[in-house]
């Protein structure tokens, strides 16, 4: 099974550089000729993540796994982790601090987006010891 | 304004070509492409890729060697039975001493006996474009930002690079499309011809706006504002005719800047100009972070159409006259409404423009092989020393890694390798 592995890392607080990972993702899909409705939400996943690390997580990083039936995102950084997973699965719910949301982001709507978006979600996290976040996408899975 | 399906009969044509003689065969234009599809080959550059016509190259081209191909030849035809369709841009290219109506009688004078106002054709497609946003507002999942047509390169940056946005292009007429339209229309009724018999030729602001159809069947053509120029200033300095020919508002004649298009129709929009700057809003719209705009407006020149590389005049000293022009003409809506509201629901306005993605992905190759592939790529970019400096032919270390995957290069053309076994000169 030919399966591509790719790890990224992501700097907190650098807002400079934020999204150039998931458009890395992006690239790397596109090169290989994925649906581009699929490339499309792997990347939409991919950047959410990545700005909840640049924004609350502390460093992180990215792997990006590559099979023909799959594609796989974990995103996982040593921030302040989640109080409560329901709530931060709600749509509109955010922690986010005024300068972020100044800046057009935090709006309560990156994990709900992930989501919406990914074939599965799974979120592992504790009140100050990180978070990682593993998004599958089923290759024809029609969203 | 079609866009040609590069699948399968290799790539689109293009219109910009390298005067092998000039070329000396440094980096800069290989560099500056962003669609990457230039190489350089035993020092000259070569257009291998999908090219857009968007003139990066030949901008940063320090010796002159990358020119559009403007010219078709005027005189092919009979000039006096066929449509002239000028970009609204060519209207501010004569100083402010000239006005609209004067260009249009120039081109007259100069034997083609029908123009036609673009600028009175892209107020109707505004008015369209309203409707349009407006039906889509009410629609459950709509494909906001909807993306211009208007710019050909950027339609086809989206069919290559940005497949997925496909849908955000609406499917209206652009005001190209509906001049070229009405042109045939009223001329084929007054020379009892067929439309398809009536030859339209535009008269455009940069290669990308040339005709891009590849077969023949279209017997439309193009002509850069620069091979009519001086013809036609000359003939608009002995005018002696009287008549109107231009009917646009200011709305219509804004159009040549960067914001004109968008300026025209009531919607929350933006206007993104340059290339890099589209490119980077197209990316942003793919993530989602748009949706909240309804019309997006992109223009490959900075500055919108008064930077195309055909125009003579300057692109600042332009845009200062087309502003000039929109207050001189007023911002109101000239165009009939309620004609222009029956021709809608008649479906007057949707467009024969079918946009397929580009594809240069080898087809024949299953995904796990592509997924194999990249992996090589990604493996020898790791040895690669990530310099970019070009030396090799490629414009950087992970285009040439796939260059050397497709077989299109060999490692060993890298100058930076020798503890790879490379040479360290350009074979």
């Amino acid at each position: 099974m030919p399966l591509l592995e790719r790890r990224f890392t992501i700097k907190a607080n650098d807002f400079v550089k934020a999204g150039e990972v998931s458009i890395e993702v992006q690239g790397i899909l596109k090169k290989i000729g994925f649906d581009p409705t699929l490339v499309r939400r792997v990347s939409i996943c991919a950047y959410e993540a990545e700005m909840n690390v640049v924004m609350h997580g502390g460093d992180g990083e990215m792997m990006l796994h590559v099979e023909p039936e799959e594609i796989d995102l974990v995103c996982s950084d040593q921030g302040g982790g989640i109080e409560d997973i329901e709530l931060a699965l709600l749509p509109g719910y955010s922690t986010a601090r005024p300068e972020h949301q100044e800046m057009g982001f935090g709006a309560g709507m990156g994990l709900p987006n992930i989501k919406k978006n990914a074939s599965s979600l799974d979120v592992y996290s504790r009140k100050g010891e990180g978070t990682r976040l593993i998004m599958k996408f089923e290759v024809g899975d029609e969203h | 304004m079609s866009t040609d399906d590069g699948t399968s009969a290799g790539r689109p044509v293009h219109y910009v070509e390298v005067d092998e003689d000039l070329c000396n065969g440094c980096v800069l234009c290989m560099k500056a492409c962003p669609m990457k599809a230039i190489r350089l080959r035993d020092h000259v550059a070569r257009i291998e890729g999908v090219c857009i016509d968007c003139m990066e190259c030949a901008r940063v081209c320090p010796r002159g060697a990358i020119r559009g191909v403007s010219s078709v030849d005027v005189s092919l035809g009979d000039r006096s039975e066929d449509a002239v369709c000028p970009s609204t841009v060519l209207y501010s290219q004569f100083g402010e001493d000239f006005l609209p109506n004067d260009v249009l009688l120039g081109l007259r004078s100069m034997g083609f006996r029908y123009p036609f106002d673009q600028a009175y054709t892209a107020e109707i497609y505004e008015f369209a474009m309203e409707l349009f946003i407006r039906e889509q507002r009410k629609s459950e999942n709509p494909p906001f930002p909807l993306i211009s047509a208007v710019c050909p390169a950027v339609v086809q940056i989206i069919a290559y690079r940005f497949p997925s946005l496909l849908r955000h292009i609406p499917p209206l007429a652009t005001p190209r499309e509906i001049v070229t339209r009405e042109a045939k229309q009223r001329l084929s009724a007054k020379h009892g011809r067929s439309p398809e018999e009536i030859q339209v030729l535009h008269v455009v602001p940069c290669p990308a706006m040339m005709i891009r159809e590849a077969d023949q069947t279209n017997r439309d053509r193009a002509v850069g504002i620069n091979a009519v120029y001086d013809e036609l200033k000359k003939s608009i300095q002995e005018i002696e005719e009287d008549r109107v020919l231009h009917y646009s508002g200011g709305i219509g004649l804004g159009w040549g800047i960067s914001g004109g298009e968008s300026a025209g129709i009531q919607a929350k929009s933006i206007a993104v100009s340059g290339i890099h700057e589209t490119i980077r809003y197209l990316e942003r719209v793919e993530m989602g972070l748009l949706s909240h705009i309804e019309f997006l407006e992109c223009r490959i020149c900075t500055e919108g159409c008064v930077g195309g590389s055909f125009n003579v005049a300057d692109r600042y000293q332009t845009k200062q006259l087309v502003q000039r022009y929109v207050r001189m003409f007023g911002e109101e809506r000239r165009v009939k409404q309620k004609y222009l509201m029956k021709l809608y629901r008649e479906g007057w306005f949707q467009t024969e423009r079918q946009v397929l993605p580009i594809r240069t992905e080898n087809i024949d190759m299953t995904i796990a092989e592509r997924i194999e592939q990249q992996k090589r790529v990604e493996s020898i970019l790791r040895e690669l020393p990530k310099k970019h400096c070009g030396m090799c032919g490629s414009p950087d270390c992970r285009t040439f890694a796939e260059d050397v995957v497709a077989g299109k290069a060999r490692l060993d053309n890298c100058t930076q390798l020798e503890h790879l076994g490379g040479k360290g000169v350009i074979t």
